[in-house]
């Protein structure tokens, strides 16, 4: 069990002192130190809520994939009774690897070193000659499945945790699910992955990804900057900073890390329908002139019956676009508009999954509604491959940058720097405001990214419960 | 030039199956051409690259995955790739690694494409072949002396125009299901 003195690292830090409250600073040692990456394997991988996968990868009885929460390799199944488990996948016996495909479908998981079986509920079938009970005599069958985490799917997102006995996922999410539902839950059939996700490796610390995941919109003007200089995001290479393009919205924080980007819906507008006075246009006109994200025009009509009558307005007037979730889920449900006239949307989720703490594992999920119609799927998931991931022109900069930070805190003299926090709105949230969490108006600032900090220090920082 | 029916072939949806022997004149024409090519790219021209590519390219890398077991041969995922472009989006990514701000490029990378075992197979066009290679790609990238590799097969259908050829169609079967590269801010 971790004790409160666990929280010293073995120099005589005290992890409490890599962030400094006052002036808004975090350590540059948190993206290089091997101890603290223990301590977050600990207290963060192994205590929060990761996703995992989403329903449609593994649609029938016995599907599976397998999949990472920290350094520890689980497999997400689903039973006959059309659950769905998620456990180690380690053998009790002796430790071996037991599903050694990345996905597939099984009714029985074998351990091919000895031959114990499980079940895709996890648990313990048997061992080979029954007769000699192989399994031995101290541990009854019932004691010898896999080790289970805790599970819950939401708007057909897997997500597990380890802790059996902490905080349920609708407490993790907080009031931010009042906004993500706009995101998942937004229409009949749902969304549907395409495929398995996209993975590559990065040679950087989790954490340049990860805080970067919570609403760096102000990034996106200078490491996006090709972007603009080619017109794709309706500026050019002059007017980019005096536009500042999608700078002005309203960025909602959470008190657990998470965050979402409301871009205006006169910004979209503007930057993809040329037109900037959307005065005379109601919720309707507007869903239906240029719907949210991966929304078919015929679909629009299926949003009203998903949402409350605030939240169908918010999506008319300051949808939610890209975002993160704590502690390593990016969000991004965005415009991506095309040369040749097919549809220009892209529906993406990352988890940046660590290895080590010069490591981290980039997966990239595809998303789709699920009753969109077919070309626009097939379009869909084209934008998503050319913008996001392994060669998305938007998102190949930002992997090529988060080395260069974790190279940085390798230096003795460089570990000793910090990210600064010090551009702040605070919390101003308008009085007509609908929505609930931490509500900054105005061009995106350092908040959320803080609010990101503050909660990795929370859970880095306390008892273990 | 040989005819004789391949059961490597018909793997890769190869029509009429009919064999272009090393050393014949095509062979050595197309062989020539993915040379070219090679360079074009290891030396940054990406704009003469352009040239090389048809108006109805399907450039494509569809993902890989480790199955066990009895699909354990089934390994290669149409439904994404890392890849999934036409000749347009190509055009924009080439438009785009000649802004002042394609970071991901800028510094470039100094790249070497060794393209090998190259296997042609006439099809029912007589002036389309299908195209087989294998690429092994060596990235280095800024001062770090470890090469960032990728290894993989190319399946093209290229076409002769006048003058040359034009690849109308790439399939890129990288090796790995985790790549090992930050990003594919090159061309395969």
């Amino acid at each position: 069990m971790l004790t409160e003195s666990k929280s010293v690292l073995a120099d005589g830090t005290r992890v409490e002192d890599l962030i400094n409250r006052e002036t808004r600073e975090v350590s540059m040692r948190v993206l290089h130190d091997r101890e603290l990456y223990e301590l977050e394997l600990e207290r963060l991988f192994a205590k929060t809520w990761l996703l995992l996968a989403h329903d449609s990868e593994i649609p029938k009885s016995g599907d599976f994939v397998v999949r990472a929460m920290g350094e520890d390799q689980v497999i997400v199944s689903r039973d006959r009774t059309n659950e769905v488990h998620v456990m180690l996948n380690v053998c009790p016996h002796r430790g071996m690897r037991i599903c050694m495909g990345e996905a597939g479908n099984a009714q029985v998981h074998r351990c091919i070193y000895h031959g114990w079986a499980f079940k895709p509920n996890g648990d313990f079938i048997g061992a080979p000659i029954e007769r000699e009970q192989m399994h031995g005599d101290v541990f009854a069958k019932s004691e010898l499945g896999l080790r289970k985490a805790r599970v819950a799917v939401y708007g057909g997102l897997i997500f597990a945790t380890w802790n059996i006995e902490g905080p349920s996922f609708d407490d993790f999410l907080g009031e931010m699910k009042w906004y993500l539902d706009m995101l998942f839950c937004r229409t009949d059939g749902g969304l549907e992955c395409v495929g398995p996700p996209q993975r590559f490796i990065v040679p950087a610390n989790w954490k340049a990804a990860a805080e970067q995941s919570a609403s760096d919109g102000f990034h996106t003007l200078t490491a996006h900057r090709s972007l603009m200089e080619t017109g794709q995001f309706g500026n050019d290479e002059e007017s980019i900073y005096a536009n500042a393009p999608a700078m002005y919205g309203i960025d909602i924080g959470s008190p657990h890390g998470h965050s979402l980007r409301c871009i205006p819906a006169e910004t979209t507008f503007s930057m993809f329908m040329g037109m900037s006075d959307l005065k005379n246009l109601g919720t309707e006109e507007r869903l239906q002139l240029l719907p949210p994200p991966g929304i078919p025009k015929e679909l629009v009509p299926q949003l009203k019956t998903h949402m409350d009558a605030k939240q169908y307005e918010l999506l008319a007037k300051a949808p939610p676009q890209v975002g993160g979730m704590f502690p390593n889920v990016l969000i991004a449900f965005i415009y991506a508009p095309r040369e040749d006239g097919k549809y220009g949307g892209a529906l993406t989720l990352h988890t940046y999954v660590p290895k080590g703490p010069d490591h981290v594992e980039f997966l990239n999920w595809i998303f789709v509604e699920k009753d969109a119609p077919e070309q626009m799927k097939r379009d869909m998931v084209a934008n998503a491959v050319r913008t996001t991931g392994t060669s998305g022109t938007i998102e190949q900069d930002d992997s090529d940058m988060w080395p260069h930070q974790s190279r940085a805190a390798r230096g003795v003299i460089g570990r000793q720097g910090t990210f600064k926090y010090g551009a702040m709105l605070g919390q101003n949230k308008p009085a007509d405001w609908p929505g609930g969490a931490y509500v900054y108006e105005g061009f995106t600032k350092d908040d959320t990214q803080w609010d990101w900090w503050q909660y990795y220090f929370q859970l880095m920082t306390a008892n273990n419960k | 030039m040989t005819s004789s029916a391949s059961a490597v072939s018909s793997e890769f949806g190869i029509s009429t199956a009919a064999r272009i022997s090393l050393g014949t004149a095509v062979y050595n024409e197309l062989l020539e051409f993915l040379h070219d090519e090679a360079a074009l790219l290891d030396h940054q021209r990406f704009e003469d690259w352009t040239e090389l590519l048809a108006e109805d390219l399907a450039y494509t890398a569809p993902l890989r995955q480790t199955r066990a077991g009895p699909g354990r041969y089934s390994n290669i995922i149409q439904a994404i790739g890392h890849f999934d472009d036409d000749y347009l989006s190509i055009m924009s990514r080439v438009g785009r690694l000649g802004t002042k701000s394609a970071w991901a490029e800028d510094p470039p990378s100094r790249t070497r494409r060794l393209v090998t075992n190259v296997r042609i197979w006439a099809t029912a066009n007589p002036d389309e072949y299908e195209v087989v290679s294998y690429l092994l790609l060596s990235r280095s990238r800024y001062e770090e002396s470890d090469l960032q590799i990728l290894t993989a097969e190319r399946r093209d259908l290229i076409r002769r125009v006048k003058p040359g050829f034009k690849i109308a169609r790439r399939e890129i079967i990288v090796d790995q299901s985790v790549l090992g590269m930050q990003n594919l801010a090159v061309f395969l």
